[in-house]
């Protein structure tokens, strides 16, 4: 169906032929009359042509009083010109709010396109890692973010956010997290975490000089309540009292020395050192000093590889007796603790089953938090310090190994740690390691 | 194009391996900043351990230089590259020789770093040896981002700070005398500390040939052994000309 402006268009030029052709039948010559208003027609056509390609190509005015097709045409070009102006305005608005609100943003953002060049960064970002957006649009980020850390984040994206030394501010430190999005685009974000690591040394530092502090006068009491304990001029109503301050202050030098430990293995930030562990000889030394215990259950050691670890030696004896002692502790004597050390498909897995009170599912995920206990009583009267998992956790995160944990209640627990290749060697091991 | 002395080539290979070329001078640049860092924090922070882990690590700038060298090689015999492409290799190849000579005083850092951490500190510190390793680090990333900007302006600016850099070494190692002089049980660990120093030192003169090196990429002037301001008005002039040529 024709639009009705052209079903009236025709019938004007319809008209407008006919007529020509009418009066050349009156007056004669009816052939030129008819070529004369086809002229004449052409040119009205071609004139508004013209117009109309003015008006698209360079928004020139419209004529005014025309009629017909040619008036409604030229009306249409104008209502989309003046929609058009309108759009882009509003796209303009939006654009420059965009750019405002980010650059009132406090954390740096940064878009980079597949090869790691920067499209667009904002004034924080300038701010943040001393980047210049006057010559610096179209540089790989990596040229001028040289860190290590960050290059291998850029290789591959995802996962936690990296910590790097601000390249602009004095001791500034910056977290950068790299979120891919749309198609193979980029997005940095960096947040400036100077007082955060800032505050948290301060509180590590506080913890350890509090621990370092409490520890010398602790252990002056510990000495007279332990001449006092062995005196025999003691009145006999003392016996007990004393016995008793005794049993917590061992208690308490045993949680300060967790806690200087925890804190120690929280501040380091390098890897663990890589020396030779016999882990065979070492679950076999541990085994021995629980089984001698009393009231202990049933322990039993299986070894399905004698491969070795290279780690840090005290760490590792750490992580072992934490997780023994604490199967101990929960199992009643009739039960038994399960010690396995074996091969995976990757690296190497150390595990203990007991047959414990277990963990109820939803504390699962907390046990590994400073002072968690899952039944408070009951641990700190069995000897706990409600470090042990932390102290075992972090001591594995610096072996890049992880912890899994499965219970049930009533049923038992199973703490496995998973170590990777990397550390793991055969027994015997290189010759340099040894020692 | 991020390069823009790579001229756009048929063989998108070879600008690939240009702007490979390019890239891995720059990562090993970053590698011997996060060193000399590491070095510099043991010695702030009394931390033997820091240092000695630097100096165990130097072995990755090591084998960073030898395998950009084997890559230029190839380069070279394959593509035969001439003007800036040419410079372009010769400046990776002169400035990862000044980067990995950077990384051998930071192990050297690193190393003093350890043995200072376990004798009686002054009072400061070491405040004046803090300060030269905070100019030193500014000097070291300036003329890196001088060689990946192309950045001739920012190069100049590096090479007028070292003259900084070696007046405030010449300090230290005056106070490192006078210390020694009034108390020779301090002999050893002064002679450390200016060791240090020295290193310091050593690795500003590096920075500025990297300078160099970048300078003579972006223009293909030699600039070396001549004053600064010579070297100014060559390279102003180098600009002219090469405005004029466009």
């Amino acid at each position: 169906m024709l639009p009705n402006r052209w079903v009236s268009h025709f019938v004007y030029a319809g008209a407008w032929l006919a007529l020509a052709l009418l009066a050349g039948i009156w007056l004669g010559n009816p052939a030129w009359w008819l070529v004369g208003a086809l002229v004449l027609y052409l040119a009205v056509t071609l004139r508004n042509l013209y117009y109309l390609d003015r008006a698209l190509e360079k928004g020139a005015p419209v004529p005014p009083a025309t009629r017909g097709l040619w008036a409604e045409l030229f009306s249409i070009v104008v209502r989309l010109r003046s929609k058009s102006r309108k759009r882009r305005k509003r796209y303009r608005r939006l654009v420059r709010e965009v750019r405002q609100s980010t650059r009132a943003l406090h954390d740096g953002g940064i878009i980079l396109n597949p090869h790691n060049e920067i499209l667009w960064c904002n004034r924080a970002a300038v701010r943040l890692l001393g980047l210049n957006l006057a010559t610096d649009v179209g540089h790989r980020i990596d040229n001028l973010i040289r860190n290590p850390d960050f290059v291998s984040h850029l290789e591959n994206p995802g996962g936690d956010s990296v910590s790097i030394p601000s390249p602009a501010l004095e001791g500034g430190q910056l977290s950068v997290q790299i979120i891919p999005y749309g198609k193979n685009q980029r997005l940095a974000i960096i947040r400036d975490i100077t007082r955060e690591v800032r505050l948290e040394r301060t509180r590590r530092d506080f913890v350890a000089n509090a621990s370092h502090e409490l520890r010398s006068p602790l252990t002056v009491i510990g000495g007279y309540l332990d001449a006092l304990a062995h005196d025999s001029d003691l009145n006999r109503d003392w016996r007990t009292p004393i016995a008793e301050m005794e049993r917590q202050v061992s208690r308490m030098t045993r949680i300060l020395r967790d806690l200087i430990e925890l804190t120690r293995l929280e501040s380091s930030h390098e890897e663990a050192p890589r020396d030779f562990i016999d882990v065979v000889g070492m679950l076999k030394f541990i085994e021995r000093e629980f089984v001698s215990g009393l009231r202990t259950p049933r322990i039993s050691v299986h070894f399905g590889t004698d491969f070795a670890l290279l780690g840090s030696e005290a760490e590792v004896h750490s992580i072992f007796h934490n997780l023994l002692s604490n199967a101990v502790r929960f199992t009643p004597p009739e039960g038994s603790v399960d010690v396995r050390w074996e091969r995976s498909e990757n690296g190497a897995v150390f595990s203990v089953r007991d047959t414990g009170i277990g963990i109820p599912d939803e504390l699962v995920p907390r046990v590994t938090e400073r002072f968690f206990r899952v039944d408070p009583g009951r641990s700190r009267e069995l000897g706990g310090t409600g470090l042990g998992l932390a102290i075992v956790k972090h001591a594995l995160q610096r072996h890049g190994a992880s912890l899994g944990i499965e219970s049930e209640v009533g049923e038992g627990s199973l703490f496995v740690c998973r170590f990777p290749d990397s550390r793991l060697v055969a027994r015997g091991g290189p010759a340099r390691a040894v020692g | 194009m991020e390069v823009e002395s790579i001229s756009q080539h048929t063989s998108r290979r070879f600008n690939k391996d240009l702007e490979g070329i390019h890239n891995l001078v720059l990562n090993m640049g970053g590698l011997v900043e996060d060193q000399f860092d590491r070095a510099i924090r043991a010695i702030a922070e009394a931390d033997s351990e820091l240092g000695l882990s630097v100096a165990e690590s130097d072995h990755q700038v090591n084998e960073m230089e030898v395998r950009i060298d084997d890559e230029c090689r190839r380069v070279l015999a394959t593509r035969a590259p001439t003007a800036g492409d040419l410079r372009l290799i010769v400046a990776a190849m002169k400035t990862i020789t000044e980067l990995e000579r950077i990384g051998d005083e930071a192990e050297k850092i690193g190393e003093l770093a350890s043995r200072l951490a376990t004798v009686k500190r002054p009072s400061t510190n070491f405040r004046e040896l803090r300060n030269l390793a905070r100019h030193v680090k500014g000097m070291i990333r300036d003329a890196l981002d001088a060689y990946a900007r192309l950045d001739v302006q920012q190069g100049l600016e590096v090479m007028k700070a070292d003259k900084v850099v070696d007046e405030e070494y010449e300090a230290i190692y005056r106070q490192s005398l006078t210390f020694m002089l009034e108390d020779p049980r301090t002999i050893t660990r002064e002679m450390d500390l200016s060791w240090a120093a020295r290193a310091l030192e050593r690795i500003g003169d590096h920075t500025k040939n990297i300078c160099e090196h970048a300078i003579y990429m972006a223009h293909g002037t030699d600039i070396r052994h001549s004053s600064l301001t010579n070297v100014e008005s060559e390279v102003s002039q180098a600009g002219i000309v090469k405005e004029a040529a466009r």
